[in-house]
């Protein structure tokens, strides 16, 4: 395991719900490692990310989680603005991000094709995959995450 | 929901799906397959359970996969 894994995982285990992982601990593993992967990539910046993580989970009425803390600082006024879903105060680029990651808990359907081309373009390809890749595990953390929790209940 | 591959296939000679696509970005694309192996590959669940809450999810997403 490498030190990201490594760190991420014990995260994991603190988070209330998510220790039950490490009763699969080399899925637990492999999941912080598919994790660490996404947030290594060049493209989109670990920036971009940190507010699409931020801006789902507020949508799912959730506090950040330390598992997918990467070290990237926002300003209050910044999480003030995820919060109320204001992406005007961002670049282009992060608006562009953030606009789909609005649409991936509850209306992925509702992504176009135009804005899938232009995350091809701000992103490249393998960004653009990427991008919707980490979509898609920030609204499976939380709905995993909450799911556990009410199992817990 | 989009009517056209939103990004191409990274495989030449092969059509868009999931992994072909995926495949622009091998390192997060090999991560993912190695959790997605183990998950089916092991643990106390039978792969035909799996496979029916997978259609199930999938049904309930709209999705086609």
């Amino acid at each position: 395991m490498d030190t990201d894994a490594g760190t991420l995982l014990r995260q994991l285990t603190l988070q209330p719900g998510q220790g039950v992982l490490n009763h699969r601990p080399e899925l637990a593993q492999q999941y912080a490692a598919f994790i660490d992967c996404i947030w290594a990539q060049p493209s989109p910046s670990r920036r971009v990310l940190e507010l699409c993580h931020r801006r789902i989970t507020a949508i799912h009425g959730q506090s950040p989680q330390p598992s997918m803390d990467y070290g990237v600082a926002l300003t209050g006024d910044e999480l003030k603005s995820l919060q109320r879903g204001d992406f005007a105060p961002f670049s282009a680029d992060e608006q562009l991000a953030l606009a789909v990651a609005e649409l991936m808990p509850y209306n992925h359907h509702a992504v176009t094709d135009v804005q899938m081309h232009a995350c091809e373009q701000a992103f490249g390809a393998a960004g653009a995959v990427n991008l919707l890749v980490a979509l898609a595990f920030f609204d499976v953390n939380c709905r995993l995450q909450l799911t556990l929790q009410a199992d817990q209940l | 929901m989009s009517t056209t591959p939103r990004i191409k296939s990274a495989v030449d000679g092969q059509v868009e799906n999931f992994a072909t696509v995926t495949a622009h970005n091998a390192p997060v694309m090999q991560r993912f397959f190695d959790l997605y192996g183990s998950f089916w590959q092991q643990g106390v669940l039978s792969p035909d359970l799996k496979e029916m809450t997978r259609l199930r999810n999938a049904r309930i997403t709209d999705c086609g996969y």
